[in-house]
This record gives C-alpha cells, sequence and structure tokens, in this order.
C-alpha cells in the first residue's frame, strides 16, 4: 500500500508509470461502458417507453449516460489519452451484456434497476479514489447514477401492480440477471489489485460483486421479483 | 467538430420554462398552431395536469411516431453532409451541454410553482433537450422552417409544448 495521493491532471505526469496506466485504464473502461450503454439500451428504449412521460424521461437518462461518456472522455483527454481508445472500436472488448440488443420496455426496466445498481458500486468504489480528478468525477456522476436505479425502481413499482406485467418483468430479470455479476471482473484480476495498491479503488472484485448480489437480491425482492442462480465468475 | 454556434447562443438565451402556468398569448397560440399543425391549442396550468396528461395511457402517441420519422430522415441527411464521427460527437457534446442548462432551468420552475414530481424535472430537461436535439439535426441537415424551429420557438418563449392529443395540442 502506499500513500499516493494525486490532486490534479498535472500532478499525475509526475506519479509512477503502473499509476498513470492504472488510472488510464480505469478511465478508458468508464468512458467506452458508458458510451455502450447509453447506445446499446437508453437510446433505444426510447421508443418503447409507453407515455411521452416515460419517454422524455428516458431521453434524460440517456442524454446523461451520453454525457457521463463525454466527461470520462474529457477527463482522458486532459490525461493524453488519444480520443480513439475511448470510443467502441479500439480493441477494448464491451461487457457481455452489451451484445444483446434491447427488446422491449421490461427488459429496460430489469436493466436500469440492476444494471445501474452495478454502476453505482462502481462509481462509490471512486469516491475516495487518490486520484482527485477521477474521485471528483465519480462525485458528479453519482447522484445521477442513484436516479437511474431509482427511474428502475419507480418503473418496476408500476410494472409488477400487474400479474402479466409483472411476469414480463421477471422475465428479463432473469434474462439479464446472468451477466451482471461478471461487471466486477475476475476473482484474480491483477488490474484490481494493482488499483487497491494505489488506493484508486478500495474493494477487491469478490467483495463489490458479493456486494451487489445482496443489494440486488434486496431491491428485487422490495417488487417481488427473484434472481435466478447464477455460476459463480472466474 | 460541427459548427453550432449560433444554436448554441439561442440556446443560452432562451427562457426556458418560464412561462409555465401563465395565461397563453397570441403569439404562444399561434406558434403553437404551425408547430402542432392544429387548430386547438389548450393550456395546462400546473405541474400536476402536466402530468397527468404525459402519463395518460389515452394521450396519443401519433405526434410523437411523426417527429421521430421527420428526424431519422433529417439524420440520414445531415450523415450525407458530415463524417459520422464529427456529426455524432458535435450533437452528444450540444446534448449534454443543454440538459445540464436546461435541467437546472426545469428545477427553478418546479420550485417557483410548486407540486412537481421530483422525476417530472428530469422529463422536463429530456423534453427541451430533445427540442434542441432535432433543431440541431435539421439545421445540420440544411432543413429550412422544420417544424422543429416552430417547436424551439416554443420553448424559448418559456413554453412547453406537452404534446397533441384528440386534435389539440397541450401547452403548459
Amino acid at each position: 500500500m502506499t500513500d499516493l495521493v494525486v490532486k490534479t491532471v498535472e500532478e499525475l505526469k509526475d506519479a509512477p508509470e503502473e499509476y498513470r496506466e492504472a488510472v488510464s485504464k480505469l478511465v478508458i473502461s468508464h468512458a467506452i461502458n458508458e458510451l455502450y450503454g447509453a447506445q446499446v439500451f437508453d437510446e433505444p428504449a426510447i421508443a418503447y417507453a409507453p407515455t411521452p412521460y416515460a419517454k422524455w424521461l428516458t431521453c434524460r437518462v440517456a442524454m446523461e449516460e451520453y454525457g457521463h461518456h463525454v466527461r470520462f472522455k474529457g477527463l482522458g483527454a486532459q490525461m493524453g489519452i488519444p480520443e480513439e481508445r475511448m470510443v467502441p472500436g479500439a480493441g477494448k472488448k464491451p461487457l457481455s451484456i452489451f451484445e444483446f440488443p434491447l427488446k422491449t420496455w421490461e427488459e429496460f426496466v430489469a436493466i436500469k434497476l440492476l444494471a445501474d445498481l452495478a454502476e453505482i458500486l462502481q462509481v462509490e468504489d471512486l469516491l475516495h479514489c487518490t486520484f482527485h480528478p477521477l474521485r471528483n468525477l465519480a462525485r458528479a456522476t453519482m447522484p445521477e447514477e442513484r436516479f437511474h436505479a431509482q427511474f428502475g425502481e419507480d418503473f418496476s413499482a408500476e410494472l409488477v401492480k400487474a400479474p402479466e406485467g409483472k411476469a414480463r418483468l421477471q422475465a428479463a430479470v432473469n434474462e439479464y440477471w446472468p451477466y451482471l455479476p461478471k461487471f466486477f471482473g475476475g476473482s484474480k484480476s491483477r488490474n484490481n489489485e494493482i488499483f487497491r495498491k494505489w488506493k484508486i479503488k478500495q474493494r477487491t472484485n469478490d467483495e463489490m460483486r458479493e456486494d451487489f448480489v445482496k443489494r440486488a437480491t434486496e431491491v428485487a425482492a422490495k417488487y417481488g421479483l427473484t434472481l435466478p442462480k447464477v455460476a459463480e465468475a472466474a | 467538430m460541427i459548427f453550432l454556434g449560433p444554436l448554441r447562443a439561442a440556446v443560452r438565451s432562451a427562457s426556458w420554462f418560464a412561462a409555465l402556468g401563465e395565461s397563453l398569448t397570441e403569439g404562444d397560440i399561434a406558434e403553437a398552431k404551425v408547430y402542432g399543425g392544429v387548430d386547438r391549442v389548450e393550456r395546462v396550468a400546473s405541474w400536476p395536469e402536466a402530468e397527468a396528461f404525459l402519463q395518460s395511457p389515452t394521450t396519443s402517441l401519433d405526434w410523437w411516431n411523426r417527429e421521430e420519422t421527420l428526424r431519422k430522415s433529417l439524420l440520414a441527411q445531415a450523415e450525407q453532409n458530415y463524417p459520422e464521427r464529427a456529426l455524432w460527437t458535435s450533437l452528444t457534446e450540444l446534448t449534454t451541454e443543454v440538459g445540464d442548462l436546461v435541467h437546472g432551468k426545469a428545477a427553478t420552475a418546479a420550485a417557483r410553482l410548486g407540486n412537481a414530481a421530483r422525476a417530472s424535472i428530469h422529463v422536463a430537461a429530456g423534453s427541451a433537450s430533445q427540442a434542441v436535439y432535432q433543431l440541431a439535426v435539421a439545421r445540420i441537415a440544411g432543413a429550412e422552417n422544420s417544424v422543429f424551429e416552430s417547436k424551439f420557438r416554443l420553448f424559448a418563449a418559456g413554453r412547453w409544448p406537452l404534446g397533441i392529443s384528440d386534435g389539440r395540442l397541450v401547452l403548459f
């Protein structure tokens, strides 16, 4: 463990190479995944939203997700990361969940309910990051992520009022849930070890995954939903 | 990046949500008729009334679908005029910038009138950002006098066009 604290992007130039690389990896990962999420789920969901209210709310959520990409990309640009490394297609493989195009409104609600909870945990872990520009960005992003998860809760509450709505939502949960624990990476991740060594991140992937499963189970139960069993991640 | 300076300036000087709940002026009604292509314009005077209209399962989505068809057609034209990456980046950065501005304006309006659901501030911001995005696409496509010009002018005048249902356009 070290006590290094980097308060500005300028100070980052003097940080050890391992620290700089670790921070760059995180910024690139967030920039790409926020963009994938907005493109694959949030923007297409506008068409599935059932009322003008839900459509414009989804518009705003999509714009905020795109905005998160813009923020992370902006920080990356300040750090000297080439733009092409922070957009899809540059070689970094997307999370597997992004390979499944959205088909229904219920799927989107399930994703907001559960996948955005996973996103909250990822951002929470950066709230004490030793690289302060990234910590500050996480703090700016957190209220919006919480609102997106609340969006998932609010529309889940609506859907489960009718048995057929609840059945469709449960089916969507069953379809997407198996991909979500993998968000947190492998148990023996070398990257995670380096992140924790420099206190860029706080918890192991397994600790985060365990916390996520616990919180997701609780939030699903609030709406009478259950989570299917999932094989342990590697 | 694509130059969108005049639109950015118009966004900054617009009276976002400042006239919500106020009586309709002749100018509001005339602009709303141009935008909606309808003869009837009705006002809602409170956030709960606006929410009821927007959340009603009987509120038509035909106008929404017409705008989406037009937007997609204009976007296809814009994609012929500019490289995809430049177009996409310009629109994303514009809507991100606008989103933060109009979100604050919507929150101010909600605080002033009271009784707005928390999510409604996001809904209002989403509608205003969408209006700017639609107008940006139209202008980049080279479309003059599109319906998105009059929609934006309603927002710029402090109004919120909520939609068209049962042959009338509803303005907040």
